[in-house]
């Protein structure tokens, strides 16, 4: 079966004063329908601004982006509108991403009247209490303004706009990290629900692996600009192959206090997307980095049919290097 | 607890707001111990009075605030009956430093790092001017800094963010100070670089033998650093244990649910606690235990009368009628 998203070669460098800032630098990747994929990566490693571009809420520099078998990318303005109904998107901060001066009534209408979903106030109201219910809300709830909701409620409005198309892909940004962690299971939970039921793709970005580890059946690691990992997230989380992978999991702490954090291989910073190391990205930070590191990029290769990894030690020229 | 090893008692200290829609009351009695030389976790949701207790204690509440009652008892002395000016003389800096959650915000974008540190060293260190880039430099590289000499002249923005949290303690060791309130420290960090800062923490507090009250949201965070943990809900303490008994053996409810509901290598979500509800908001509090609305084993009590804050054991202390 094709994939529902098929990402090639995607590009989007933004220019700035000292050159360009590669924040999406040829990135791969795949998504099937109905499954949830996940991308892990730190502040400033272009996982935003990557799923932006995939919705052409960003123009890609270079690349394609198969959805359905069409190459989006190349769509043209008027065409983007059918893309608006099928990709949807819920946003990091709940209490940013709402318009303070209009009721829920309102946030939730305006996509519904935009697709021609629904017309009148009756048809609206009726499928706007649908959605509030959907989402464990009620139809007193439709009259109020954002700052009268709580955090948890903000988001679930937020998901319900997102929903409210009945688009074919979700993106969540970051969906729960403005949220105490009492709310977050509930979002987290709700959002699973709704996926099964109305046979949904998600595609969750985030800093935090433990979030991607509950809700992702696959998952990719990105490090400014590239994906260096991709695989099931099982696979990757219990024998991660990227070195950044291996620094990335061992930084993350634990809520036990039997296990403290180990030795930790992740030293130095992310570099600077206007100027990245040549060869491989990661190779001044890297505790395994070897000659070819700083020479040649390496490409994201098979280890097995759902696992690919970005390094030299898994490439064919690992044989003529020394031992790790 | 022994009365002897406590550098810092916080005694049913209640703190109100005063705000448009009428008086919130953020701090409802809030007892806390700190023994010397101890990390000790103050943990708690959004709201539930975990900044208002640190900035209460080194008195850096915002205008609007009112302490209505209780002691801040600091090596014997109670803080809330000291002047602006003994305040600003004695303890800030001194004998009390704070530490921020956004680094960004702290420091000052037009002095460079040495600038800004030289304020520092002037203010608490007798010390000639001539000396003041040694002292500098030896504070930042006992955070783990590197390259020092050309960090010194340095601009804020030009710095990252680990970095700059770095900065602010290596600012707060010049002062040299027996307590530090850390408010966040960590949450504006990305994890490589909150593990990093962690690490130094941990290697100080060996050096050092601070003391250190940790405010954060993060369990895990806690369970790398501290020694103590209060649980915090609505304005109230309902729990302090050692750590490790909080992580073995919860009591309060609320407690059970938070250990429950976080993100660890449980790879299922299903066995994930929910708390039903929200934290109630402080301008109408729930009567008796502030819980109760949310908890599955509020009983007719609960509604009725605020639970004692009783010793279960020396060490461990919960606020709770159904125990």
């Amino acid at each position: 079966m094709p994939a529902l998203l098929d990402v090639i070669g995607l590009t989007k460098h933004f220019p700035s004063p000292s050159g360009a800032v590669r924040a999406v630098d040829g990135v791969d990747l795949q998504i099937h329908r109905a499954h949830t994929y996940g991308l892990v990566g730190e502040s400033g490693c272009g996982k935003s601004t990557l799923i932006r571009t995939i919705q052409r809420l960003l123009e890609p520099t270079s690349g394609q982006i198969i959805y359905k078998g069409q190459d989006i990318a190349a769509y043209k303005r008027a065409q983007l509108r059918t893309l608006r109904k099928e990709m949807a998107m819920v946003f990091q901060d709940p209490h940013m991403s709402l318009n303070p001066r209009m009721t829920v009534f309102d946030i939730l209408a305006r996509p519904l009247q935009i697709h021609g979903i629904a017309r009148g106030k009756d048809a609206l109201t009726l499928r706007i209490v649908h959605l509030l219910q959907k989402l464990g809300m009620q139809s007193e709830h439709l009259v109020r303004f954002p700052h009268e909701l709580s955090g948890g409620q903000k988001q679930r409005i937020g998901v319900a706009r997102a929903l409210a198309v009945e688009p074919d892909i979700i993106f969540l940004d970051e969906p729960t990290s403005a949220l105490d962690v009492s709310v977050q299971t509930k979002i987290l939970k709700l959002l699973e629900n709704i996926r099964k039921e109305w046979e949904l793709t998600y595609f969750y970005i985030s800093h935090d692996i433990n979030l991607v580890r509950v809700v992702a059946e696959h998952m990719g690691v990105m490090y400014l600009g590239k994906i260096v990992e991709v695989g099931r997230t099982e696979d990757i989380l219990r024998d991660p192959h990227h070195p950044y992978t291996v620094g990335l999991l061992q930084a993350v702490p634990e809520p036990d206090p039997d296990k403290p954090l180990g030795e930790l291989q992740l030293g130095g910073e992310v570099p600077s997307p206007v100027n990245p190391p040549p060869g491989c990205n990661f190779h001044p930070r890297c505790p395994h980095a070897w000659d070819v590191c700083s020479q040649m990029e390496p490409e994201l290769r098979m280890l097995s049919a759902e696992w690919s990894v970005a390094c030299h030690r898994y490439g064919d020229d690992a044989r003529a290097a020394p031992s790790r | 607890m022994g009365v002897t090893d406590e550098l810092l008692k916080v005694d049913g200290l209640v703190v109100s707001f005063a705000t448009e829609e009428g008086e919130v009351e953020a701090l409802d009695g809030v007892d806390l111990a700190i023994r010397e030389g101890s990390f000790h976790g103050l943990i708690g949701e959004t709201g539930c009075g975990k900044s208002v207790t640190g900035r209460s204690i080194i008195r850096l509440l915002d205008n609007n605030a009112m302490i209505k009652a209780g002691k801040i008892l600091y090596k014997g002395e109670d803080l809330l009956k000291l002047s602006e000016r003994q305040m600003e003389r004695r303890i800030r800096g001194n004998e009390i430093a704070m530490i921020f959650q956004d680094p960004s915000s702290s420091l000052d974008p037009v002095f460079n790092i040495r600038s800004q540190m030289a304020e520092v060293v002037r203010m608490y260190h007798n010390a000639r001017r001539e000396s003041y880039d040694a002292i500098i430099a030896e504070a930042l590289r006992s955070v783990r800094l590197p390259d020092v000499e050309s960090l010194m002249h340095k601009y804020p923005h030009q710095l990252s963010g680990g970095m700059k949290q770095r900065v602010m303690i290596a600012m707060m060791l010049a002062c040299n100070p027996h307590l530090l309130i850390a408010d966040e420290p960590t949450t504006a960090l990305d994890v490589s670089i909150q593990a990093q800062f962690i690490k130094v923490l941990r290697e100080l507090k060996e050096e050092l033998q601070m003391t250190v009250v940790y405010i954060t949201h993060d369990l895990a965070v806690i369970s790398e650093l501290c020694d103590h943990v209060s649980v915090m809900y609505a304005g109230r303490i309902v729990e302090t244990s050692a750590m490790r008994e909080l992580f073995k053996n919860p009591v309060h409810p609320y407690a059970h649910k938070l250990l429950n509901s976080v993100l660890g290598v449980q790879t299922n979500l299903d066995d994930l606690a929910e708390i039903p509800g929200t934290v109630p908001r402080l301008i109408n509090p729930p009567k008796g235990c502030r819980f109760h609305p949310r908890c599955d084993q509020a009983t007719e009590i609960c509604g009725r009368e605020r639970p004692p804050f009783v010793a279960l054991d020396d060490d461990h202390h919960v606020a709770c009628h159904t125990r």
